[in-house]
């Protein structure tokens, strides 16, 4: 099963969001991370992820830089900005209480 | 490696960017790709492999440009007003195109889900292909029929003459061939036929810009090229075809010229019948042909749509009106005087002229010809009128006849449909539930409610969609087949054609669509309603979201079984009508009977002569081996032909009419036909030798009393009291009604009574009926001794030996004959039963998939049970009381819904009442024995849950 179509625009900030909260990293690299993460559940293809890192990158919460190495060219890297930090604590919590409310409906009762 | 930058820069356009921005963007995605080909080749893909993974990471160029530039707008303050509106301008355009490509991305998703579950899809799409299918195919040939405007220029302004009176006009003779109704009552009166003295006082009018006339030339001997045959003709006015718009195919058409007083004999051919007979020769055009022994010249073909202008009359040959009296031996002169009506009209206005003074102009005209006319056919209270209508609606032909049979079976298969969805629907409801658990996380992640609905109905119409496709294609094989049937069973061709034009499809596509959204709306709401839950319902189970959804699936398994028991107790009765009908006994053996016409016009033979011809044939038929006798008569029982005759009854007020069914037959007839004498004897030889002299002496024959025969019901009806034979009846002359114009007839006297047999129908009551001798009369029958088919090529040898070229026309058993008879109801048992089984089969699987669904999600429950010691039985019988109780609920309401709607059956049934009990109770057996059958697989499957392995469920 595939949830790539239903993921609207805050739930895949808050996974690129997420995923850039330790480290930063290529674009290239957020996108397979996300694959391996949920089991190849969720793909992100170059062409769906790339607008979002860049609108995330636009308003402010992350930031990226073009980062060269000797003999390769250069690529660009992302990292949380502080206000991209306070921005991703919001969103966890509102997404947190919003799967247990969700849950409570779906789950079927034991008793 | 590939130059990922210059590849990026060729597909992504972007507008409103500063041009640094715009490489930056353009690098990385390209450093995006390069890494997405470096890791592919890394996995052990060959570079090209590795090249179409990189590509495949974003399949719409055009999509991501319009994302890129929507996130930008905001930012770039510093833009001119142009560029802004501009930019305006392309994102409107832009937005239209993402709901294009969002309705593209929701069908294309639609289609994986539907491949995802083969099973599902294959089961919903035959379902919808051959419930889909049955109603277009109906629909076409009820478009062919009723719909299709007719095959000539501008239809719409082409009217008919109809006339209409209170009381029927004391016309002498008037004829109809089934181009339009008429009626001819004491109450009232209308048809479209029309004497050819007033059409011709019509056109001194000068309302009309052309007037189309035609009359039935009825069979035509055809010969001199090929063998000879028969081919049915029509009588046209010189501009019949300028008036209808209907150029030559080949040639010319017929024109105002060929229709004078000693213009030469030509005839113009239809398009199929060229075809056909000359196999589509342009050179036939010019070659003379004879037409009843007569030399005809052919002038044209028409061209190939004009395939009819009454709807299922085809008429292979048009001559000039002007030649019926050479073409038609016995023409009678008085057919040509102001009280012999046989001509149908058509007309154009000319400019300028409204149809309503047209029609109040030509009123008079009819009024005055009738009451002030040589012999005055009405008074003014009847009030004669002529009426114009549009050619559309007055030439009604098999319309009528076949209109009811038409509604009833759109009715069938819409009833089929209906079936259909209520069955994908219940397939639908239980995928939902499987399905459930996705919805809800897809939910969960974000998407919408209202697109996921939308993408539940996108998925829905796809399917419909997809049935509808394949459901074309059985309607083409269908229709064509159902035409093919049609015309190799009703002994006439059909012409129509029942062409999938654009009103066909759009009729299967409105189709396709209301069922989709009809199947795809109950688990799109309930998609809907879920959402709709919050968390001040958390208490919310499982058990009930289940329940409301069995309440549905049980409502539609209801509604199904109710509806399959409409369609079966609607064929049960057309079936039971068709055996009826088959079994009725006519009252002569219809086995072994072989019967036909041998035509003798081109032969030329006149009374005696005549006479002796067809004795001679008959000899000849008689010492054929395997032939136990022949006789003939003027036509063959059961074939629809019908002669009646008024006689005056001794006894009764000089003015008084009694009416008899007459038919002249030959020596040994009823032997032949096997119909039992009752009383008296048979019509000897003697009477049959003078018969053949008087045939062309009408004068002679008035004066001599004839013999007759005459069946039970004649002597109950006019001598029930006294001893019948010997009886004289029928005479008559001014002597006895005071009128010197009465006709002087001797009439006749009865010498014997027959049983009583069916006539020209099987549905009409046997009326009185006399025999009287014939001495030369169309059609044969033989009595044989093994199959009747084997003696069709000696019966053929017989014919040429007697005289060259005679057509011998419908050669057939008489069982084939009656099979002829009951071509439509046949047709229409055979498609009710069909319609009736599919609903059948379609309420059984509906019912199957509940109950099966309803065991599965039980599984847990039942092992509860099972295990702690319910007996297997009483788990078993609760799946079957279920399944059985749905349908007794859907067999009762369908016992309500049946009675109203076979009501409308009324007159297609014979011998069985709408409300009949045998068919109801039958089938309502039919329905409980499948519903049993239905529920039985899942009962087992339930008894063999293991307790252990349902507890695990969960």
């Amino acid at each position: 099963m595939s949830f790539n179509r239903d993921l609207n625009k805050g739930s895949a900030e808050l996974l690129v969001l997420t995923l850039l909260e330790g480290r930063p990293r290529h674009g290239y690299d957020i996108g397979k991370l996300i694959e391996e993460r949920s089991n190849g559940q969720i793909k992100f293809r170059i062409g769906s992820l790339y607008p979002i890192l860049f609108r995330l990158e636009d308003r402010g919460p992350i930031a990226g830089r073009w980062l060269e190495k000797d003999g390769e060219r250069r690529r660009r890297t992302y990292r949380l900005t502080p206000a991209g930090r306070k921005f991703l604590q919001a969103q966890r919590s509102s997404w947190e209480e919003f799967v247990s409310t969700i849950n409570r409906i779906v789950r079927p009762s034991h008793a | 490696m590939p130059e990922w930058f210059a590849y990026v820069r060729g597909q992504l356009h972007l507008r409103g960017f500063r041009p640094e921005r715009e490489a930056e963007i353009v690098e990385e995605v390209a450093r995006q790709l390069e890494d997405a080909y470096g890791e592919a080749l890394r996995l052990g893909q060959s570079r090209q492999e590795a090249v179409q993974a990189a590509e495949g990471h974003v399949a719409d160029w055009t999509a991501l440009a319009r994302e890129l530039e929507q996130s930008y707008r905001g930012r770039e303050s510093s833009m001119t007003t142009l560029q802004n509106s501009a930019e305006d301008r392309d994102f409107r355009k832009g937005g239209r195109f993402s709901a294009l490509t969002d309705l593209r991305q929701d069908v294309l998703f639609g289609l994986r889900v539907l491949k995802k579950s083969p099973g599902f899809t294959t089961v919903a799409v035959l379902t919808l292909a051959l419930c889909i299918g049955a109603n277009t195919s109906i629909f076409s040939i009820m478009n062919a029929v009723m719909l299709k405007s007719l095959p000539v220029h501008d239809p719409q302004h082409l009217l008919v003459f109809q006339w209409s009176a209170r009381h029927s006009p004391k016309v002498h003779s008037s004829s109809s061939y089934g181009d339009c109704e008429m009626r001819l009552t004491d109450t009232s009166a209308f048809g479209c036929s029309l004497s050819k003295p007033f059409l011709e006082d019509v056109r001194k009018l000068g309302l009309f810009s052309g007037m189309a006339e035609f009359a039935s030339a009825g069979s035509i001997t055809v010969s001199g090229k090929g063998e000879a045959h028969h081919a049915s003709g029509q009588y046209v006015s010189g501009d019949y075809f300028q008036t209808l718009g209907v150029s030559a195919a080949v040639g010319r058409v017929l024109t105002p010229n060929d229709d004078l007083p000693g213009a030469p004999a030509v005839v113009e051919l239809q398009y199929s019948y060229w075809s056909r007979e000359f196999g589509g020769d342009p050179s036939a055009v010019g070659t003379t042909i004879h037409l009843n022994g007569l030399p005809f010249t052919v002038v044209g073909v028409a061209e190939e749509r004009f395939l009819y202008l009454t709807p299922g009359t085809v008429r292979d040959i048009s001559v000039p009106m002007i030649q019926r009296r050479q073409l038609q031996a016995r023409w009678a002169a008085s057919r040509e005087d102001a009280g012999s009506w046989w001509i149908v009209a058509l007309a154009r206005l000319k400019p300028g002229i409204t149809r309503e003074s047209a029609q109040s102009q030509v009123t008079a005209l009819f009024a005055n010809d009738l009451m002030h006319g040589e012999k005055p056919l009405a008074k003014p209270e009847d009030a004669p009128a002529i009426t114009l209508l549009p050619a559309q609606t007055a030439l009604s032909g098999v319309r009528r006849q076949m209109s009811a049979m038409l509604y009833a079976l759109m009715l069938a298969v819409g009833i089929v449909l209906a079936i259909g969805c209520a069955n994908v629907a219940g397939l639908q409801l239980a995928r939902a539930g499987a399905r459930r658990r996705e919805i809800a996380i897809r939910q969960a992640v974000g998407a919408a409610r209202g697109r996921l609905a939308r993408q539940l109905l996108t998925e829905s119409i796809t399917l419909a969609l997809v049935g509808a496709a394949l459901g074309i294609v059985v309607a083409f094989w269908s229709s064509r087949a159902l035409l093919a049937f049609a015309a190799s069973n009703s002994g006439r061709p059909t012409a129509i054609s029942a062409d999938l034009d654009w009103r066909v499809l759009s009729f299967t596509i409105g189709a396709a669509l209301l069922t989709g959204i009809l199947f795809g709306l109950a688990p799109a709401l309930g998609s809907m309603r879920m959402d709709l839950t919050p968390a001040l319902r958390a208490g919310l189970t499982r058990g009930h979201g289940k329940a409301s959804r069995f309440k549905l699936g049980n409502l539609l398994v209801v509604a199904q079984v109710a509806l399959t028991m409409v369609v079966l107790v609607g064929a049960g009765l057309l079936v039971h009508t068709l055996q009826n009908l088959r079994s009725l006994d006519p009252g002569f053996a219809t086995q072994k009977l072989l019967t036909f016409s041998v035509d003798a016009t081109l032969t030329r033979y006149k009374g005696e002569r005549r006479a002796q011809f067809y004795r001679d044939l008959q000899q000849r038929f008689s010492a054929l081996p395997g032939v136990l006798s022949a006789s003939f008569s003027e036509s063959v029982l059961l074939s629809g032909s019908l002669s009646e005759t008024d006689f005056h009854l001794p006894g009764t007020p000089p003015k008084a009419w009694a009416q008899a069914d007459y038919l002249p037959v030959g020596p040994g007839f009823f032997d032949t036909m096997k119909i039992p004498m009752v009383k008296g004897r048979m019509l000897n030889q003697a009477e049959f030798a003078l018969e053949g002299k008087l045939e062309d002496d009408p004068k002679a024959a008035a004066k001599v009393v004839t013999p007759a025969v005459v069946n039970e019901a004649f002597v109950k009806q006019f001598f029930a009291t006294v001893d019948p034979i010997g009886r004289p009846f029928g005479a008559n002359g001014p002597a006895m009604t005071g009128d010197p114009d009465t006709e002087e007839t001797a009439g006749w006297t009865i010498v014997g009574v027959v049983r009583d047999a069916k006539y020209n129908n099987l549905r009409r009551e046997v009326h009185p009926t006399m025999y009287v001798p014939s001495g030369d009369a169309g059609s044969f029958e033989l009595r044989t001794a093994g199959d009747p088919e084997s003696l069709v090529q000696a019966v053929r040898a017989a014919v040429r030996q007697a005289g060259p070229d005679l057509p011998i026309v419908g050669i057939q058993t008489q069982a084939q004959q009656i099979d002829i008879m009951l071509f439509q109801e046949r047709l229409i048992a055979r498609l009710a039963s069909l319609f009736g089984l599919l609903s059948l089969l379609l309420a059984s699987i509906g019912l199957y998939g509940l109950l099966a669904y309803e065991v599965t999600n039980a599984t847990r429950e039942i092992g509860i049970r099972v295990a702690l010691g319910a007996p297997l039985a009483e788990v078993l019988r609760g799946v079957v009381r279920h399944g059985v109780t749905l349908t007794a609920i859907g067999v009762a309401i369908g016992i309500g819904a049946a009675l109203a709607v076979t009501r409308l059956l009324g007159s297609m049934l014979f011998d069985v009442k709408p409300s009949d009990p045998l068919t109801l109770a039958g089938v309502t057996g039919l329905l409980l024995l499948v519903a049993l059958a239905a529920c039985y697989i899942p009962a087992r499957r339930a008894a063999r849950v293991n307790p252990l392995v349902a507890l695990r469920h969960e």
